[in-house]
């Protein structure tokens, strides 16, 4: 259903690449399932309920107050170059949970066959059997984590892989040690948002020399209307530790903004490495621009010595997205890596990049990012390399590269680049292209339809990233560009 | 909230009357409502202006100078070009050449036509992007300027080279120069800053230029000031159809010395070429913000820069290319490659592309990097020094830029300055080398 | 094979083509020649469905369809292949990636049984053996980084791996040394077929040593002024095109 033509590009000079046309959201049905949601409005109260909702120990609830107490006195930022209506706190609710979770279920058994059709409406099977093989999963609807799989396979091998509402009653001394290290409650805005009200999310740990035995990973879904969603994910790598995490996320399609301002720490202790990959893929409004989620996220890492940090994201959902996953390069020979490819159609907005930051010696860092902007939609990359005083033998390199479907959309690269130390070395280059009437007539020539034609030029200049994700989502990731531009290109 | 700056130069302010007041209000209003700019306001994130905020200036030059002191400073040697010399913002006759008198007007005597003209150009420049306080604070305060005007298909047979000496301790001097080439023109422009050493005043300058159709002007704006003047400056330019301009900045370092340049491709096929150097030592500060809009379609720009920095010294650049809707089939470049020489210097660089047509090719590339090691591993097996092989390439480094200026006596002239702060001294001169 | 009637077109508002009849029968081999701007890259993108090419007049039979209807793919199943004379680079798509793709569309639409990727592959590796490039060349981006050379012998790949019914050449020759010369002819010989035909574009009489053309034509502003076998073709390299354009046409 839905080839919607717009009007306006039949008045364009070039109509090969100007028919917009905009298939559904696949993802965006709703579930009618019966919810816990607090009213709307944010105050200490508020806090203190969701506080109180998941028993929290009481230095928990302080840290959340203390929190919203520097929220409180925090100015929400302006962006340059994003356009949305702000949210309005009071009238977002800040906690939604299955009234089936209330007494929280025990194992997949007593979980609503209803949740359950939900996750494998979206492809992700709950019960074990059925499961991609070696992917244990942590799914997370509206406020609360509904089932986390293969964890007692997880145990064996000393993994700790559970809802962090959880991990707060089991692993206090853990959840207290590292919490709000890398993102600290008053880091930002949203952060601090965050750190006051967040309701759940993720919690890894890894011990020492321990290669986690599978992928981990988290789906995030955001189902009641007018909620936010505030997650917290911690992900902490003991020494010599490795493990791979995929997050991935989708929302129905609503007409209103959904505001979803999550906060993602991980930390990597000496010779650890983490490898964080995203498929977001958050309703992103209609193609006039409705509706819609807002994905102002924080996701930050700190990488001790001779450790290691790879962000790679694919980013083709939500109405206005805000994130720069970064690295803090703290220990000597650490190294960090983000590969992103983000797409944005009709009206949707998307800032984003990353921050390298050099504090170790001869600490190497490589960005690759990817940017796709296609129909009215605005896409910026925006990055921070810093090398500071002791950064001795430091290096980066950075790609930025920009494809443009369409003469209404916006690609814009604003890189940062701050050099305190004479060692060190940063390279940073940056081209834009287009898909070019030559390049479609030479694939049509030889029988290749327009369609597939984009979708091969788009794919061929996604490689590099695709290439670093683990590989059944990289397939997912290559689809999902394919629905998300589906008609873009006549 | 103003600063002591401000309200010092609010109150230094004259009260103007005649064709420029409308100009000078506006300036002073928004000079007056202007927030002072903090690490948080963008265009300044990394340029610090203490040099102005903490410092008390008069509010006119005093000290005198011998006309053997400035010619010292204002020549260029092996440059034959017309000469105009202004000392303090003040047009100094005697020491400038009558054909390059016969060539300019100031504001203050400019006929009916001229004043129309000029004050078109001065509105036009209040709606530049990236307009910031000082050139409000320039507006309000402008009494006089300088306009260089070539009709329609002529062009001045030598350089004409515009020499600005500070010399007076501690004030503040606003600078105002507008050159327009009508259709077909041809001018090269020397725009020469200088000021005499312990010269601690505050230059304000804005140049404007108006480059008819098919048009072409050369430019070469050298800062050369000394260590303790503060600079800030702007330059406008404005292409028109198959307008050429062609540029070389220099920013030796300063206390404060800020350069903004901003060029518009307002209609087709018009051309940008811009290069520039930047050698900051001790704790000077060098800031220059590009911006290059490309506005129409068929427009083309290419942007080098270079710099080395040295000592604790501490360099910006921001080079943005802004790729408008319509601007179709633009091609533009930029590249900014940068050295550090030692651990307390410092380099914070930003290319921006914005961009909103899909047709065009752009890149842009940025470099932090040390000496290469292999090319000074080859100048040590040859026996020479460490320290002299640092020296040799890091001047190759900017030497490549200078090699391409087409009034080659400035690269001649510039080659040994460069040199001698590196701490080198040329060991061949021009003139031995000329028929190389 | 290809009967081409009274074609004309416009390229931005301007005529180019004015007029032109060609007829084609299986098996044949017709050689264009004519003076730079005469139309004949037109001719070519015309006939594959080039966008921006308006016809205003004429048409264009092959096998009993009428082309000028079809989109540019449709006419590329159909088994009409063009050889460009500037082949444009897809950055990130290799070769291979790209061959299959292709390959299976023409095929699909031809009722042939889709090769399979150990069979496509044996034949690629062949393929591009013969028209003398490195295997490596299969895994670049389509015409990526490629000299003007291998472009033209990566064009002449993609030609034997389709199996086209008519073959528009053009220019394949211009810029080639004499052994990748002898390569091209050698591939297009080879291809020769009692039911293939072939357009061969080109300046060089040199080509048409070693692919000896069935007809020669001359076209100069927009329409065929004068055909003839062969020989026409090193009368034209003696000559030039001046007499012709003088009225003895
Ligand atoms: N896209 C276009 N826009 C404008 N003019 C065009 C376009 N394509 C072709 N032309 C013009 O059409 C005329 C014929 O061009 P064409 O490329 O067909 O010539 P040709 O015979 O192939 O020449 P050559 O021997 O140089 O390859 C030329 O005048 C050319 O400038
Ligand atoms: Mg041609």
């Amino acid at each position: 259903m839905n080839d919607v033509v717009n009007p306006a590009a039949a008045e364009l000079p070039n109509q090969e690449i100007h028919q917009q046309i905009r298939k559904e959201y696949a993802a965006g049905f709703i579930s009618e399932i019966e919810s816990d949601t607090l009213p709307p409005g944010l105050n200490e109260d508020v806090v203190r309920f969701i506080s109180a909702k998941k028993g929290e120990p009481e230095w928990m609830t302080e840290w959340r107050l203390k929190a919203y107490r520097a929220w409180l006195e925090m100015v929400e930022p302006d962006w340059a170059h994003l356009r949305y209506e702000k949210p309005d706190f009071q009238a977002l609710s800040y906690y939604s949970a299955p009234k089936s979770m209330a007494d929280g279920p025990k194992s997949l058994d007593e979980v609503d066959p209803k949740l359950l059709e939900t996750y494998d409406k979206l492809g992700i099977p709950l019960h074990e059997q059925l499961a991609l093989a070696g992917v244990a999963v942590d799914a997370v609807f509206d406020s609360v984590s509904v089932a986390t799989t293969f964890r007692d396979k997880l145990a064996e091998a000393g993994v700790i892989f559970m809802p962090i509402s959880e991990a707060v009653h089991k692993h206090p001394e853990l959840v207290k040690k590292y919490l709000g290290t890398v993102v600290p409650q008053r880091d930002n805005f949203y952060a601090a948002l965050n750190s006051a009200v967040f309701s759940d999310g993720s919690f890894v740990y890894i011990p020492k020399g321990t290669r986690c035995p599978m992928e981990l990973s988290t789906y995030f879904r955001i189902n009641e209307a007018k909620t936010g969603q505030f997650e917290r994910t911690l992900i902490i790598c003991d020494e010599g530790a490795y493990v791979s995490y995929l997050e991935g996320c989708t929302a129905p399609m609503r007409d209103e903004n959904q505001l979803h301002a999550a906060v993602v720490e991980l930390i990597a202790l000496d010779d650890a490495e983490i490898k964080y990959s995203t498929v977001q893929n958050w309703y992103p409004g209609d193609e006039e621009g409705k509706g819609g989620i807002y994905n102002f996220v924080t996701k930050r890492a700190v990488a001790h010595t001779n450790a290691k940090i790879s962000w790679t994201q694919v980013e083709t959902g939500s109405a206005v997205t805000w994130k720069y996953p970064s690295c803090i390069l703290k220990g000597d020979n650490a190294v960090g890596e983000f590969y992103s490819v983000a797409l944005t159609n009709n009206y949707q907005q998307a800032d984003t990049g990353t921050k390298m930051i050099h504090l170790g010696k001869n600490t190497r860092s490589t960005i690759i990012s990817k940017g796709i902007s296609a129909g009215k939609s605005q896409n910026a990359y925006r990055g921070l390399v810093r090398m500071n005083p002791n950064a001795e033998g430091a290096r980066n390199y950075t790609q930025c590269d920009s494809l443009l479907i369409g003469d209404q959309c916006g690609a814009h690269t604003f890189p940062y680049i701050e050099s305190r130390h004479p060692s060190a070395v940063v390279e940073h280059e940056a081209t834009t292209s287009t898909v070019s009437d030559d390049q479609l007539f030479l694939c049509r020539q030889r029988g290749i339809d327009t369609e597939k034609a984009v979708s091969m030029i788009v794919n061929g200049f996604c490689k590099e990233v695709f290439k670093e994700l683990p590989m059944e989502f990289a397939v997912e990731a290559g689809k999902l560009l394919e629905i998300s531009l589906e008609g873009s290109v006549g | 909230m103003s600063t002591v700056f401000q309200t010092q130069q609010l109150a230094a302010l004259n009260a103007s009357n005649g064709w420029l007041t409308a100009i000078n209000e506006a300036g002073k209003a928004a000079f007056a409502e202007a927030q002072w700019p903090s690490r948080k306001t963008e265009a300044w994130k990394y340029c610090s202006l203490k040099a102005l905020a903490d410092h008390a200036f008069d509010a006119a030059a005093t000290a005198s100078t011998t006309a053997e002191q400035l010619a010292e400073i204002t020549q260029i040697a092996g440059l034959d070009a017309y000469q105009l010399v202004l000392v303090n913002g003040q047009l100094q006759a005697e020491l400038s050449s009558a054909m390059a008198l016969s060539q300019v007007s100031l504001f203050s005597g400019a006929d009916a036509e001229q004043q129309t003209l000029i004050a078109d150009r001065l509105q036009q420049a209040r709606l530049q992007p990236g307009h910031h306080l000082f050139n409000d604070l320039n507006d309000a305060a402008l009494a006089d300027g300088v306009l260089v005007q070539i009709g329609k298909n002529s062009r001045l047979d030598k350089p004409l080279q515009l020499v600005s000496i500070s010399t007076g301790d501690n004030h503040v001097v606003n600078s105002r120069v507008i050159v327009v080439l009508e259709t077909g023109a041809e001018l090269t422009l020397i725009e020469q800053f200088a000021s005499l050493a312990n010269d601690s005043s505050f230059t304000n300058n804005q140049t404007e230029v108006l480059v008819g159709d098919n048009a072409r002007f050369n430019h070469y704006r050298l800062n050369l000031m000394e260590s303790d003047a503060r600079f800030i400056g702007t330059t406008l330019v404005d292409l028109q159809r198959d307008a050429n301009y062609d540029s070389f900045h220099l920013g030796l370092g300063s206390v404060l010395t800020r350069n903004d340049l901003i060029v518009n491709h307002n209609v087709g096929g018009s051309h940008a070429e811009i290069a520039g150097v930047y050698v900051p030592k001790d704790s000077q500060l060098v800031d220059f913000h590009t911006d290059i809009e490309h506005r129409v379609a068929h427009c083309t720009s290419n942007e080098v820069f270079r710099g080395i920095i040295n000592d604790q010294a501490k360099a910006v650049f921001n080079g943005r290319i802004h790729i408008h809707k319509d601007a179709q089939k633009t091609l533009a470049e930029l590249s900014n490659k940068n050295l550090l020489l030692t651990n307390k210097a410092e380099i914070n660089t930003k290319p921006e592309l914005e961009i909103y047509a899909d047709d065009v090719k752009c890149a842009h590339g940025a470099t932090v990097a040390q000496l290469d090691n292999k090319a000074r591993f080859y100048l040590q097996s040859r026996g020479i020094g460490e320290q002299e092989a640092q020296v040799m390439l890091s001047f190759g480094f900017i030497n490549e830029l200078l090699d391409g200026l087409k009034v080659e006596a400035i690269g001649d002239w510039l080659r040994p300055v460069l040199a001698h702060r590196f701490g080198r001294d040329q060991v061949f001169s021009a003139e031995q080398t000329g028929d190389l | 094979m290809i009967s081409i009637k009274n074609l004309h077109a416009k390229v931005e508002d301007k005529p180019i083509l004015k007029g032109l009849n060609l007829d084609i029968k299986p098996g044949e081999v017709h050689a264009i020649m004519g003076p730079n701007g005469a139309g004949k890259s037109t001719l070519g993108n015309v006939l594959a469905g080039r966008d921006g090419y308006e016809v205003t007049e004429g048409s264009v039979v092959m096998n009993g369809k009428e082309m000028l209807e079809l989109e540019a793919e449709e006419r590329a199943r159909e088994g009409l292949f063009l050889a460009f004379q500037y082949p444009v680079e897809i950055p990130g798509v290799s070769n291979l990636e790209f061959l299959k793709a292709s390959v299976d569309a023409v095929r699909e639409h031809q009722g042939k049984p889709a090769l399979d990727s150990v069979n496509f592959l044996k034949t690629a590796r062949e393929k591009i053996k013969s028209v003398n490039l490195d295997q490596s060349f299969l895994k670049r981006g389509v015409n990526e980084g490629f000299s003007g050379g291998e472009k033209k012998r990566n064009e002449l790949m993609q030609m034997m791996m389709l199996e086209p019914q008519l073959c528009i050449l053009d220019e394949t020759d211009s810029g080639l040394d004499i052994d990748a010369l002898q390569v091209v002819a050698n591939g297009v010989n080879a291809m020769r077929d009692p039911n293939r035909s072939f357009i061969v574009v080109t300046h060089y009489q040199r080509l048409l040593d070693y692919i000896v053309p069935d007809y020669v034509h001359v076209l100069a502003d927009g329409k065929i002024v004068k055909s003839g076998g062969k020989e026409l073709a090193l009368e034209l390299e003696e000559k030039g095109y001046g007499w012709l354009e003088n009225g003895e046409a």
